[in-house]
């Protein structure tokens, strides 16, 4: 049978569908390539995890609380706005290796979520521009739609939806960074997240002192020690050891915050009827003691405002 | 003749190549932000998901999820159209089992009722886990489903 030219080139689709399936099949196990080549006489950041932390690492950062919960919880307590809690988004000029990049990306991340819910829209576009920056130089600029950013924050309307490309971009950026076996630096942007939102928390407290406020404080014990756990994952680099360093003064006020658990009877009423509300009858207690309140206040301050300058 | 269709099996080959391929079937991004922004909660987390009855590993996805104290959470799971009866969301931990005693879920066994959200008032900071499972029996070639986290309020 005498083919056509048609054909032939029938044939060759055909091969190139074959090296598509083969690069898309290699996409999720595709190594790191972007190592860093480091002079012997700097500091070691190594970017590539162990490979037995990455799961423990993934679970840990998948779990985390969202940028905008904190701010959310702070603003359902109807604490006024204060453009003074934010990072300054020029800082990002000082970060030079990717790890300073990934903890930055997460701490402004945090301030984009307080801008977002406070419905700041004319602050939001100078926070993007830094993210975007930092996402680009990480190589998930891509999970970070800027111009639909910037118009939904100048449009002032849909602010549903600014909270909603911000948080998905977030969680994008993340998933990117652990399929492709760089969750280090998905663990750093939760810990910058994590600790803007401490210092968030521990700064509106200075100010507006409420026994609720001083228990979430001390509650995020809990969070804290899962990320502590991460972090420590990591000590042999010493980027990881400088935030855990600064992480072990934290970790010795949160050491004598105790959490004891009780049982209670649900008590909640919901004003919306036609959703099942499930409360849970059991409860944790928080003890902090106005001395520990104060030393988290300070070194909550001390440590956030080192590792940002870092 | 063959060589203008030479080069134009040639760019559609590299278009395929190059183009965006992801062969997955979680639910579409439409479907994920419809589901995050229909009510007035603030959306902080999606779980998204491809569901076979075929495979027993892809009848269900689990998720781990850390809630604070003292805070209102709703739980919205959307799926496709005709759907709705056949795929559960569930909030559990260790000590509140998935399929003995979890927190809450968008089926009651015990009345046979579907609902597509639920709330949940958290008393105690923590790791919990959030399944989206297929029901018990149902066959399907497959289908997506996506839960949704979202804050109501603090509960002070």
């Amino acid at each position: 049978m005498n083919r056509g030219p048609l054909a032939k080139y029938f044939v060759l689709l055909v091969l190139m569908f074959f090296v598509n399936l083969i690069f898309v099949g290699c996409s999720g196990c595709k190594k790191d390539q972007d190592t860093i080549e480091i002079p012997k006489n700097l500091p070691v950041h190594k970017e590539k995890p162990n490979p037995e932390n990455q799961e423990v690492v993934d679970q840990i950062v998948n779990s985390f609380p969202s940028p905008v919960e904190v701010a959310a919880i702070i603003k359902d307590m109807e604490v006024p706005f204060s453009k003074k809690y934010l990072a300054d988004p020029g800082i990002i000029d000082n970060y030079d290796i990717n790890f300073k990049k990934a903890f930055g990306l997460g701490v402004l991340s945090a301030d984009l979520g307080y801008l977002n819910v406070y419905e700041r829209t004319t602050l939001i576009v100078e926070y993007l521009s830094a993210i975007k920056r930092l996402a680009d130089d990480l190589r998930v600029g891509q999970f970070f739609d800027f111009q639909a950013f910037k118009r939904l924050a100048t449009s002032n309307e849909n602010l549903d939806s600014l909270v909603f490309l911000s948080v998905n971009s977030f969680s994008n950026m993340n998933h990117h960074l652990q399929e492709n076996a760089r969750g280090n630096l998905s663990l750093l942007m939760v810990t910058g997240v994590w600790l803007e939102g401490l210092y968030l928390m521990t700064q509106v407290y200075k100010e507006h002192p409420n026994d609720k406020l001083k228990e979430l404080i001390g509650d995020q014990k809990t969070i804290f020690t899962i990320l502590y756990q991460g972090l420590k994952l990591y000590n042999n680099d010493d980027y990881f050891k400088k935030i855990l360093d600064e992480f072990k003064k934290i970790d010795k006020i949160y050491s004598q915050v105790t959490i004891t658990y009780e049982k209670v009877k649900p008590s909640y009423q919901s004003s919306q009827s036609d959703i099942p509300v499930y409360e849970q009858e059991e409860r944790s207690v928080i003890n902090i003691t106005d001395q520990q309140i104060n030393d988290l206040i300070n070194i909550t301050e001390q440590v956030r405002n080192k590792l940002i300058n870092l | 003749m063959k060589r203008i269709a030479f080069i134009t099996t040639l760019l559609a080959g590299l278009l395929f190549i190059l183009a965006p391929n992801k062969a997955h079937a979680q639910c579409k991004q439409q479907m994920v932000y419809a589901c995050a922004t229909k009510g007035k909660s603030i959306y902080l987390r999606d779980f998204n998901t491809k569901l076979r009855s075929s495979k027993p590993h892809e009848r269900s996805a689990r998720w781990t999820v850390v809630l604070n104290k003292d805070a209102h959470y709703r739980f919205n799971l959307c799926t496709p159209e005709g759907y709705e009866d056949k795929v559960i969301m569930t909030l559990y931990d260790s000590q509140h089992p998935e399929k003995t005693n979890p927190y809450g879920s968008t089926y009651d066994p015990k009345t046979g009722k579907h609902t597509d959200s639920f709330d949940f008032i958290c008393r105690k900071s923590g790791m919990y886990y959030i399944s989206i499972r297929l029901k018990e029996g149902v066959k399907i070639k497959k289908t997506c489903a996506v839960g949704i986290l979202s804050f109501v309020g603090s509960t002070h």
